[in-house]
């Protein structure tokens, strides 16, 4: 991904600041070099600022009326209107030019200087990225943030990079050229699944193997998971998630969705039912409890300040129920997948999950009763985020329903084995078994 | 003595010429023009050139930091001589050595050395080579009476007697280690009674003058040629300039001084005593005078005239690069 | 043809070899004829502390010459002796001897030839022996490899086995540079495979001696047991380890070290002699110098501790690099 920082500018050597007055270009719209940009102001004068190079305006970061320190990043332009762009890891990855001042007051002169005044505070946290990995990444035109890092202390190292860009190059593309990660496994009628809340595909590793040796399973990274594009926006929508999910199908596909999956599977089911064979749900949610909004806002908040390992350790108690808790070794199994897992969804997707979850809370609850779609619903009795689910299941009509006792809402993970029990038995039926657990 | 008038002159040619060679090092020196550590010879150049004199292409020598008069002894070119000291591409070492580095391995000169005392073991290893492969030849060490402190003289000096090797060692007994007065740092008089702890033969030579030198090396080097062993040769003899070029000489008798620059100038007591004895005429050594200051001037002027080295010399001849 | 030999034994018939084609190479040292009577009695001579020079002085009773036990006589000598036409082979028993010495090597032997702009040969070679592994303690046991490795000039090989023996010390004699050649301890009593005949091994030439893609060993001399050993136990947990056997430690072969890294991309070096300006920093330096964009993990030294080398076996195997360290090092890595 070329972008092309647009920045604060220095008009001369006092300036340390500058406020934006007014962009006269769209987001999106083209713009020729030496034509207006922006316009600012500084402490002595509106100026106009010229673009330097032609481009697509793709992303404002700075809007009217922000006051920021010379060098700091405006906007980003793309040569191509088409070339993939990713606001936040642009952002995320812009540096400010050496030489760039702060707005902090300098020290006064004729004073000299102590070693403590000059001692610089600790570096921030950074994730260690190899240099093998770093040179790879800036060969191949690739953003740092956006790829998990499997070497010791999460670091980024070469291995990691050539896995993403594999992974960019199976992106399918849907609606308005964004890319989706597929991955695709076995032979037979198709098994798509659908991953929950900032969880990649990785929460249903243990249950493929079951399924790929009888159906091809097709695996789709939603929007900002593992390495499909996380185009920028405030909220990505279930409807938009749906969409997705249903552009990528090749024909009528059992649909497999974990929670928030489980939701998008619905949607889909709703819009596009005769692209549908049957439903599996997965712990699954039509309103989102109180429990369930508070957990993700913290999800989200934390996401941002904790390492991959201390965000694991934080989910897992919610997640899971208190058989896996008490099993030393299966746990902290569970938490290095989990750990991996979590860097693969980046701060940013969760907040637009979140939004769009929220938005999408209690639109569907009336339509249950009409789902005419072979449903089988796989409720977690431990489970402390979606305690509706059996409730649902009771709302669509011929509906199976299968309680795992004890379970915490992460079933697929938790009771892999036993949830690839039901959801062949009901793929094989066409329908779910009729049956409850004892 | 035997020598011919062609050969009186000859050596006359090379005394004076180590001698105008490093007035002129001095004057260089001081001007600005010269860069460097520079020891000058001036005042021992008897013993350099009574020993070399009697040295053929198959001798090999090695010498010290106070060098200049042993290459010239040994006819080293003083063309490539003076260019080196510029530091010029012309230069016998291409301008790598410097003063203290001064070689020229085809003529036998194995190098001046910085080192106190290490030309003594690498005249040993000289030495060792023309006995076992039989060239007859002889290795002289030169090297000051501040080298005999050094253990490599005392381990070289065991070895080479007791392999009986054709090996000459010269002590120039100049009377001082740098600026410490001999005296204070041996105990000894005469510091060829050392040899006599190797059971080696050993002579003093009055370092002053051309023809005792020239006798006690002939003796030396007739008894290291006859495979006898080893002769340690002390020669008596004084530095008229300081350690170096700026030395302020504040360590030392002036009047002591003066004494001997005066009154034994090996110069002086060459001229007189070949003048005495009507070997030759004062008017060739006045020519002879006079060819070596135009040899001299001319050195220098095309050593200031020669180019500087490429600066890609400064990684080339670290390694013989087909040597391997 | 070949059979198996001590590392010490290959180096003797390197020396016979060499002092067959070439009547200009003389061996000198402490014992290197070692009480042997030349005179053709049956008095077996020592050989050298450790046995290796045995049974040459009979072969060439003119041309192995017992010295005093003055180091710095025999190197100075030597010096001298190969400036002016002989290829001398000197036995510095023990390398810690160089403190005796260093002036010979230092400023002579590395130095004639530039000093004397390129006027000058010096075909010596220095034969000691290194490092630690016999309870020799502080005073015999040092792996000083790094000091003579820095000084331009030299040469400096440290064979890890006995086939490698043979023909580097064949190089190291037939080159006409002055070349420290390096007997560890650790791998001196070590027999293997050695061909029979007069063969080279290059001087500069690194050696692959086993393929793996993680993770890039690099040893040299005693150590390299050590990184085989290690490879071994990191493949049975399926980790594959390139196991590159430095041979030469100046000149350096940069470009196996880079070929290696390029294909790994994580080094552990293990180098036997204390860290402070070692062979292993240098080969780490040029990791990251030339190699920093194929670095997948931080380069890793296993070497000694900054301290003397300890005489109770205790101390001195906790001293030593083990395969175990290197193990934990690429454990760090991967």
């Amino acid at each position: 991904m070329a972008g092309i920082a647009v920045v604060m500018p220095r008009l001369g050597m006092t300036m340390e600041e500058g406020t934006v007055l007014e962009w006269p270009v769209a987001v999106g719209a083209r713009v020729e070099k030496g034509a207006v940009l922006l316009v600012i102001e500084t402490e002595k004068a509106e100026t106009e600022i010229e673009a330097v190079v032609a481009g697509t305006l793709r992303h404002v970061y700075a809007e009217s009326g922000t006051t920021l320190a010379c060098g700091a990043l405006l906007a980003a332009l793309t040569e191509n209107p088409e070339e993939a762009f990713d606001a936040d890891a642009f952002s995320g990855s812009y540096l400010p030019p050496e030489g760039a001042r702060s707005v902090a007051s300098p020290a006064p002169a004729g004073r000299p200087v102590t070693q403590a005044e000059v001692a610089v505070s600790d570096a921030p946290g950074r994730r260690p990225v190899a240099p093998a990995a770093r040179a790879l990444a800036r060969k191949l035109g690739l953003v740092l943030d956006r790829i998990a890092g499997t070497g010791p202390n999460g670091r980024l190292i070469r291995s990691d990079v050539e896995a993403y860009a594999a992974a960019r190059e199976r992106l399918v593309s849907v609606e308005d050229g964004v890319g989706l990660e597929l991955l695709r496994e076995g032979a037979g009628d198709p098994v798509v699944l659908l991953p929950g809340f900032g969880s990649d595909l990785s929460s249903f590793a243990l249950l493929t193997p079951f399924v790929s040796g009888r159906f091809e399973t097709i695996g789709i990274h939603p929007r900002g998971v593992g390495s499909s594009d996380a185009p920028a926006a405030d909220v990505y929508p279930l409807d938009q998630a749906a969409a997705d999910a249903a552009a990528v199908l090749s024909g009528p596909s059992h649909l497999v969705g974990a929670s928030l999956g489980a939701a998008v599977a619905l949607e889909v089911a709703f819009r596009t039912p005769e692209r549908v064979r049957s439903l599996t749900l997965i712990t699954p949610f039509v309103e989102v409890s109180a429990r369930l909004a508070a957990f993700t806002k913290s999800w989200c908040q934390l996401a941002a300040e904790l390492s991959p390992e201390h965000m694991a350790s934080f989910l897992a108690p919610w997640l899971f129920g208190e058989a896996l808790l008490a099993d030393d070794a299966a746990c902290s199994r569970t938490l290095r997948g989990l750990t991996r897992a979590v860097l693969r969804v980046s701060p940013a997707t969760l907040e637009r999950s979140r939004a769009g979850m929220l938005a999408w809370s209690g639109s569907r609850t009336g339509d249950l009763a009409r789902l005419s779609v072979p449903t089988l619903v796989l409720a977690a009795g431990a489970d402390l985020l979606t305690p509706d689910a059996e409730r649902i299941a009771a709302a669509i009509p011929g509906a199976a329903l299968e309680v795992f006792p004890d379970c915490g809402h992460a079933l697929a993970i938790e009771a892999a084995d036993g949830v690839a029990r039901c959801l062949l038995a009901h793929l094989a039926a066409g329908r779910a078994p009729a049956r409850r657990p004892g | 003595m035997d020598l011919t008038r062609a050969e009186l002159l000859e050596a006359y040619r090379k005394l004076r010429r180590i001698r105008s060679f490093e007035d002129k090092l001095g004057e260089l020196v001081v001007a600005g023009k010269m860069g460097g550590f520079m020891h000058l010879y001036a005042g021992e150049e008897a013993v350099a050139v009574g020993v070399c004199t009697q040295l053929g292409d198959k001798d090999t020598v090695t010498s010290t930091h106070r060098g200049h008069g042993h290459c010239i002894a040994k006819g080293v070119e003083i063309a490539g001589m003076m260019a080196e000291l510029f530091g010029r591409a012309t230069g016998v070492c291409k301008g790598k050595g410097g003063s203290m580095h001064i070689a020229d391995i085809e003529r036998g000169m194995l190098g001046a050395n910085g080192i106190v005392g290490a030309g003594i073991p690498l005249a040993t290893g000289a030495a060792l080579t023309a006995r076992i492969k039989r060239t007859g030849g002889v290795a002289v060490a030169f090297f000051g009476d501040g080298a005999t402190n050094q253990g490599a003289f005392h381990e070289s000096l065991n070895m080479a007697a007791n392999w009986k090797l054709p090996a000459l060692y010269v002590i120039e007994n100049n009377g001082f280690g740098e600026f410490t007065p001999t005296e204070f740092v041996v105990p000894v008089k005469d510091i060829a009674v050392r040899a006599d702890s190797y059971a080696m033969k050993s002579l003093i030579a009055d370092g002053m003058d051309f023809f005792d030198v020239y006798a006690k090396a002939a003796e030396a080097l007739a008894y290291c040629r006859s495979g006898r062993g080893p002769v340690l040769l002390e020669c008596k003899t004084y530095r008229f300039a300081g350690h170096f070029v700026g030395d302020t000489l504040v360590y030392r008798d002036k009047e002591e001084a003066e004494d001997w620059i005066q009154n034994r100038d090996p110069l002086q007591n060459f001229e007189t005593q070949v003048l005495e004895a009507s070997l030759v005429e004062a008017e060739a050594l006045r020519r002879i005078d006079l060819e070596v200051q135009e040899e001299i001037a001319a050195a220098v002027e095309s050593a200031e005239a020669a180019p500087w080295p490429d600066v890609a010399e400064t990684e080339t001849d670290v390694y013989v690069e087909d040597g391997g | 043809m070949s059979r198996k030999l001590s590392l010490g034994m290959a180096v003797n018939e390197a020396l016979r070899i060499a002092m067959e084609t070439d009547p200009d190479v003389i061996l000198m040292g402490e014992d290197v004829a070692g009480g042997g009577d030349r005179k053709g009695d049956d008095v077996d001579e020592m050989g050298g502390v450790l046995g290796t020079t045995r049974g040459l002085v009979k072969a060439f009773p003119d041309r192995v010459l017992d010295t005093p036990i003055s180091e710095m006589g025999i190197l100075g000598t030597a010096v001298g002796a190969a400036a002016t036409g002989l290829r001398p082979v000197v036995e510095l028993m023990f390398i810690d001897f160089l403190g005796t010495c260093l002036d010979p090597l230092l400023n002579q032997a590395a130095k004639l030839r530039y000093m004397f702009g390129g006027n000058a040969r010096v075909p010596l070679t220095v034969r000691t022996v290194t490092g630690a592994g016999m309870q020799a303690a502080a005073q015999h046991s040092q792996s000083l490899y790094w000091i003579t490795a820095g000084i331009p000039g030299l040469k400096t090989v440290i064979p890890s086995n006995p086939a490698d023996a043979k023909g580097l010390l064949l190089s190291a004699i037939r080159d006409d540079n002055p070349v420290v050649f390096c007997e560890a301890k650790l791998v001196l009593g070590v027999s293997g495979e050695v061909p029979e005949g007069d063969y080279e091994v290059p001087i500069g030439k690194a050696k692959l001696v086993r393929g793996g893609n993680d993770v890039s060993l690099i040893g040299f001399g005693g150590t390299l047991p050590i990184c085989l050993q290690a490879a071994e136990q990191l493949a049975s947990d399926g980790i594959e380890a390139d196991v590159l056997d430095l041979r030469s430690l100046q000149p350096l072969d940069e470009d196996a070290i880079l070929a290696t890294l390029t294909r790994t991309g994580r080094v552990v070096i293990v180098d036997e002699s204390t860290p402070r300006s070692s062979v292993a920093s240098d080969v780490a330096a040029l990791c990251v110098d030339r190699g920093f964009d194929s670095l997948d993990a931080p380069v890793k030294r296993v070497m000694a501790p900054h301290s003397p080398v300890p005489f109770s076996r205790v101390l001195e195997q906790a001293f030593l690099p083990s395969a175990a360290r290197v193990v934990e090092a690429v454990r760090s890595q991967v």
